[in-house]
Formats: structure tokens, sequence, C-alpha cells
């Protein structure tokens, strides 16, 4: 038997073993990461289960200790005064959901139809100036938001905005835009060129090329873009207390209040508010989740 | 006018239950008992502890027959048509029904007398409210008519973004006020608001604790010293915690249940406890403001027998353990004690068994004393106007004083008060309403034997700062310690300087 005919199986033996080993390392990895990503899950759903197993109990029950994980006496009470619209509070809950609704529909229309040409602008064009514009963009964000507060409610009032859904609006864009037209210009910075220029050969103007090639392709960034957005105004808080002075036109997380007194909280009602709050923002996100990740990853690769 | 039935059911919960938590405090005041120290402290508030106790109270009450309409048609016509905007903290989700209740009633009442003023009502949350005021007032978007808190007022008159008012111009004299309240909405001999409430707080206990820690269920700590022992035995003896000690920054209720125990050691922040106090003396360094956060010290670094969260807690986190059998003593609104009937009426099945006997076991008395008197903080609430030129919108006076002239009446100041305070205008004691609520909420007794113990804030615009900021501080400085006792006071003595002198 020849040399190379005797290490043969040894080399085999060999491979397998380090395969082995690869596999054992690997499964170390696999539980390891398992395990975080089991612990994630939990730091993430059980505040969930938590709001929502209180919101199932009565205002007394929600304080007992130990803490029932389980309701004993499940009631959907609280569900039904805040969107029966024949309840004491019913009608002004769903007010504030409406007003949500508009406020954070109108951002994110808004912030989508100027976030797409300044992205687009700031990713094909050359102009003088394009760097400091795009990082002068970040500006707003480098600072708190509390900081803006007075000198935005000043500039609303002077623009008769006070009091206006659109005060609300016009702010959120300035919050919201500067991450849009980042993540968007990622975005199109991942869309070849050539693509267009194909599309200016056959015959089509820049303007077409960018609706009929670009913003096909670009479906994933405008959509995460739009649930940034969204999320961003249907959250917020200090701008809404402090722009909004009428009843009817308070949204969602300043109607929240109605649950805090000085002495006390009525915690099973807030939690109900709040899971009721929650739904829309994880239905979407759930069902654009893969545009979502998409658009956050492809943007942050250039290629 | 809220229901028979609900005062009922709030009635017979009260008395079957706390009663003997009383004790304390009707014994001593039914019993004509007027300690010298409360004398004193009437010179700062005008509650003269003979005159006003709960038996005297009790027998002016149902002597006085009101018709509101009639005494504000005198301020305003009945069918003056006009427009105001109004901010208040106002009843929610949170409160019990018949706070509730009585709120809404107040809306359709002025309705039914006004008619034609129209008013855009603002109901904010209590923690929020006067940083929304002060934005409001520096953005010229501020509400024609504002209800705040006792504390805030002064600040905005001393800026000048309060209207003057006179008492005449809504049929009201200075002898419907007690002094102490009068001199609360009074900035430099001028007068910018009209008192709507006055409270004082009690001391609440939870019997079942005490008697599982030894205690005798149904005596109260006296003293704060006893409070601090009473706490020790009972986070010994139960593993629950014993006083309910709140110290979070820039929260109303810290100087609410601070300041008295301040007090009571011959402490203050300036010298707002003195006889006649002028605000230009600080004794937030004294040997009786550090005997006072001595106590506070023992309770949360050495004895560790209150809260832990007790840095940030508001009286809201003392409130749901206090609830849950977890917490045995604290100073409570007496608001609070209807919320928490209203939440255990509201339990069904096993809850209604617990909470049930959570209210057997609660028991309400006098906010405990210490070596130099029994204070509590003189609170409440005033109307004010804002001033034209910082308001959004028309600024229809008129409308304004009609509102406020209903609301401080003695029919609608003794019902908005209904579970939780005093009438500001004091012939609301004299009410028939006034008769109806003794007979019904009999724990009112406490909060009518506190008010001679009451002692006001400085009545100076730098107060909320003072309160809520650097009161609070100091204590968290030496609860954390990062300062010993002594240095914390110090540093808050340097802080009172700075601000008074940087104004």
């Amino acid at each position: 038997m020849s040399t190379a005919q005797q290490t043969l199986p040894a080399a085999r033996a060999a491979t397998k073993a380090a395969a082995r080993r690869t596999r054992r390392r690997r499964g170390i990895w696999d539980i390891l990461g398992w395990i975080y990503l089991v612990l994630l899950l939990i730091f993430t759903v059980v505040p969930m289960l938590w709001m929502l197993s209180t919101s199932l109990k009565s205002e007394w029950a929600a304080l007992q200790q130990p803490p029932q994980w389980l309701p004993s006496n499940p009631t959907l009470r609280h569900y039904e005064r805040l969107l029966s619209p024949y309840s004491e509070v019913g009608p002004t809950f769903l007010r504030y959901l409406f007003n949500s609704f508009w406020v954070s529909s109108a951002t994110t229309v808004l912030g989508v139809m100027i976030a797409i040409p300044a992205a687009y602008a700031f990713s094909r064009f050359r102009f003088p100036g394009r760097e400091a514009l795009f990082f002068s963009v970040l500006l707003r964000n480098m600072f708190p938001a509390v900081v803006f507060l007075m000198p935005l409610f000043i500039m609303m009032r002077w623009l008769h905005l006070v009091n206006t859904h659109g005060s609300l609006i016009l702010t959120y864009l300035t919050f919201g835009l500067p991450l849009s037209i980042w993540l968007l210009k990622g975005f199109y910075d991942n869309i070849p060129p050539e693509l267009e220029m194909a599309a200016r050969i056959d015959g089509a103007s820049r303007f077409q090329a960018f609706w009929r090639v670009v913003m096909p392709l670009s479906a994933p960034g405008i959509i995460a873009t739009a649930i940034y957005s969204f999320i961003l105004a249907w959250n917020e808080y200090v701008y809404a207390l402090t722009f909004l002075n009428n009843e009817e036109r308070l949204t969602l997380p300043v109607g929240l209040q109605r649950f805090f007194t000085e002495y006390a909280s009525n915690w099973p009602g807030l939690m109900a508010a709040a899971f009721i709050m929650s739904v829309p923002v994880v239905a979407l996100f759930l069902i654009l989740q893969k545009y979502f990740v998409r658009a956050l990853t492809e943007g942050a690769v250039k290629t | 006018m809220t229901s028979q039935n609900d005062r009922r059911i709030l009635s017979q919960q009260l008395t079957r239950r706390q009663v003997l938590g009383l004790g304390a405090a009707a014994g001593l005041a039914a019993a004509g008992v007027a300690p010298t120290n409360a004398l004193a402290q009437s010179d700062k508030t005008g509650v003269d502890p003979e005159q006003w106790n709960p038996e005297t109270i009790r027998q002016m009450a149902g002597t006085l027959e009101v018709n509101t309409a009639e005494e504000v048609a005198e301020v305003v016509p009945l069918d003056y048509k006009g427009k105001v905007s109004y901010w208040y903290v106002g009843p929610n989700e949170a409160s019990s029904e018949i706070e509730k209740q009585v709120d809404a009633e107040f809306w359709a009442a002025f309705k039914e007398t006004y008619p034609n003023i129209e008013v855009n009502v603002q109901n904010l949350d209590y923690n929020q409210m006067l940083d929304k005021l002060r934005t409001a007032a520096l953005g010229k978007a501020a509400p024609v008519v504002a209800r705040m808190p006792i504390l805030w007022g002064v600040e905005f008159a001393a800026k000048g973004q309060l209207s003057e008012i006179s008492l005449d111009e809504f049929n009201f004299s200075e002898e419907e006020f007690w002094p102490g309240a009068l001199k609360s909405v009074t900035w430099e001999g001028k007068r910018y608001g009209v008192p709507t409430n006055n409270e004082t707080m009690g001391f609440i206990w939870n019997r079942a604790i005490f008697a599982e820690a030894g205690l005798d269920p149904e005596s109260p700590p006296a003293t704060w010293a006893d409070v601090v022992e009473y706490s020790k035995i009972i986070k010994e003896k139960t593993g629950k915690a014993g006083y309910g000690l709140v110290a979070r920054v820039n929260a109303g209720n810290t100087p609410f249940r601070f300041m008295p125990v301040l007090w009571a050691y011959g402490g203050g922040a300036l010298d707002e406890a003195e006889p006649n106090p002028t605000y230009d003396k600080i004794y937030i360094d004294n040997e009786g403001s550090q005997a006072a956060l001595q106590t506070h010290y023992d309770m949360y670094v050495r004895d560790k027998s209150v809260p832990v969260g007790a840095l940030t807690n508001t009286q809201t986190e003392n409130r749901d353990p206090f609830v849950a059998g977890q917490l045995a003593m604290m100073i409570s609104h007496p608001s609070e004690y209807a919320a928490i009937i209203d939440a255990a009426n509201k339990a069904t099945g096993e809850d209604k068994v617990i909470a049930d006997q959570v209210v057997e076991s609660m028991a309400y008395g006098l906010i405990p004393e210490g070596p130099t008197r029994r204070a509590v903080v003189f609170g409440g609430s005033n109307i004010h106007i804002f001033n034209p030129d910082l308001v959004e919108g028309d600024f229809d006076r008129d409308a304004a004083r009609a509102l406020i002239a209903f609301m401080c009446g003695p029919e609608w100041s003794t019902k908005l008060a209904w579970v939780s305070s005093n009438p500001g205008n004091i012939r609301g004691f004299r009410t028939t309403w006034m008769k109806e609520r003794l007979e019904t909420i009999r724990f009112l007794d406490v909060t009518t034997s506190m008010l001679p113990y009451g002692i006001p804030f400085p009545v100076i615009p730098e107060s909320p700062e003072i309160m809520n900021i650097i009161v609070p501080e100091m204590m968290q400085n030496a609860l954390t310690e990062s300062m010993s006792v002594e240095e914390a006071c110090q540093t808050a003595r340097e802080q009172i300087e700075e601000l008074l002198t940087g104004l």
C-alpha cells in the first residue's frame, strides 16, 4: 500500500473530525443564538402580554400582590368603554384615535412626498453645497426635540397654527424628514443609474425614468420611510400636548392622560387604551416588515 | 346634582368602615381641643380652630339657602352671550365616579344658567398643566381663565401674566374667603384670583398591617418620630413597606408630603411657618429642617422601611401598594379615599372579597406632629383670569366673570369639593349641600380637623421652583447619600439664596 493510499483514510478521518468540530462549534453558537433570541423575544413580548393581561382585569385586580398573571375574572369592560360610541368615554377616545390617524397619515404622506425627490436629488445630482446641505439636513436631529418646543410654538402662533393639526404635521415633518431622506438616499444609491440611462435611451424623459423604473424598485424603501414617519407621528406626545388646547383635537398619546390623576391611575383602562393604540402600528409593521427590513439592509450597503 | 343613590353608596361604605380611624381626628376636634400651636398657625390662614372644627362646622351647615342663579345674575346677566376658554385639572378616567358626576353636573348647570356663554374647556393632567400654562403664556396662547393649584398663581402674577381682579366684580366680599386663601391670590398688594377650594390632607393607615406587625391597629403614630419607629417595626415584622415616602423631583406630591414634616420640626423652606412670615429668611438648613430630613434618611437609608422606589415615586405609586396591602401608612388626600372606595365598589367576584378586606382595614386620622407643631399644607386651588395680551382669540371678561362667579359661589364651591376638599367660599359651609356632604362623607371630619394646622406655601413667585425642585433635590441628595443631611440642607440653602437674589 502506497503512502498516499495509507494517508487517505487518515485525511478523511481528519476532515470528518474537523467537520464535527465545526458542527459542534456551530451547534454551540446556534444554541447561544437561540438563547439570545428567546431572551430578546421575552423582553419584547412579555410587556405586551402583561399589558394585555392587565387590560382584562378590574381596577382592583390590577393592583393585587402577588400579581395575577392571568386575570381571575377577565373582563372586556375597558375595551367596551373605549370603543363603544355610546359609552361615557368611547366617543372621546374614538375621536382621539381618529385625530391620531389623521395627523399620522398626513405626516406620512407629506413626508414621503418630500423625502422622495429630496433623496433622489442627493443621490443622483451633483450640485454646489450638496454635501453640506445633505449633512445639514441632519442638524435638526442632533438636538433634543424639547429644545425646539418654545421656538416652534412661537412660530406656530405666528403662523396661526396653534391648536390645529397643521402645527403637529409641520412639526413632525421636521423631525421625520432628515432620517427619511437619509434612508431613501441610501436606497437610491443602490439602484444602478444604468437602469435609468437605459430607459432614457428607450425614449423616456428623466421623470418617466424615475417614475417607471426607480420608483417601483424603491418601493421597499418608500414603505420603510412611510412606516417610520407614521410611528414617529403616532407616538409623539410633548408637542401634541403643547400645541393643542382643544379637547376636540387632541391625539391619542395626550388622551392617555385621562387615565392618570394626581393620586391614582386607572391601570386596566390605561393598558386597554395603550393596547388599542399599539394595534395599528404593530399591524402595519407585521404586514410590511419584509419591505422594512429589506430597505434598511439594502440602504446600508453600497454596491 | 349628584344622585342621592351614589352618595348613599359612598356614605354607607365610608360610615361603616372608617369610623374607628376617625377617632383621633374627630374626637380631638369635637372635644373642642384647640392646641396652642394650631392657634398660632391660624394667624397665617385665618382658620381659627375655635370657630372652625368639625363640631362648629356641623352646627353651621344647613343654615343657609342659596339661589346661585339669582346671585350670579347680579354679576353678569343670565342672557349674556359670550365665549370663554378655561383650563383646569379636572376628573378623568382615574377619578371616582362621584367626582366625574359632580363635574358633569357643574357644566350642565352652568349651561342652564348661562345658555349663551360658550366655554371651551381643557381638562389637563396635574403634572403637565404648569409647564403647558407657562408655554402657552409665553407664546401668547393662554386661556382666558385657568384654575390652578394654590402654589402656581403667584408666579404668573409676578410675571404680569394675570389680570388684576377685585372681589367686587364677582359680587364677593373678603369675608367669604379665608385670609390665608386670599393671600395666595395676592401679589404686591393686588389681587389676581379667587380661591375655589382649600384643602388639608390627612394620615391614612392600614389597620391589618398594624395588627400583623404587633402594633395597636387603632392607634396611629402620634409623632413623626413614631412614624419612623412604626415604619421600621412594620418592615421588620411583615416585610411590607411602612411609610409611603415620596421624593420625586418636579412633582407636586413631594412638597405636600415633606413640608409638613419640615414644619413639624421647626424647619421650613423660608419662614412660612412662623406666625408672621416675611419670606426673607431661609430656614431650609436650620436644625429643624435637618432633623426632619434625618427622619426620611433614617427610613430610607438606615431602616429601608419605605418603598425602594421612593426617589421616583409620586402619590400614585403609594396608593397602588396601599390598596394591595403592601404599604402601611401615608399622607393622603381625601379624594384618594373616595377613589379607593370607588374601585372597591367596582370589583367583582374574588376581587370584591379582597377589596372589602382592604377597605375594612383603612383608617384615617390627623397627620402626626413634631417637636414644634403639627402641620399640613394649606392647599387648594384658585381661579385666575389671564392678561388679555397673552390670550389667544377673543378676550371676553364678562364671560370669564360669569364663570368665576358661578364656580366660586357657595353652591358650586361646595359641590365641586364634594369628596376632596373644603369650599373656597366659606359661605359654602353654611349651605344645605355642606350638611348633606358632612352627613354622608364622615371622613371629611379629618380634613376639617386639620384645617387649623394648615400652613400656606410661601406666596412668592419662586415658590414652585423651591417646592418642586429644590426641596425634592435636597431630599434626593441626602437619601442617595451623595451628600450628608447637613450638606444637602446647606446646598438647598445656597440654591434658594441664588434663586431669590437672581430674580
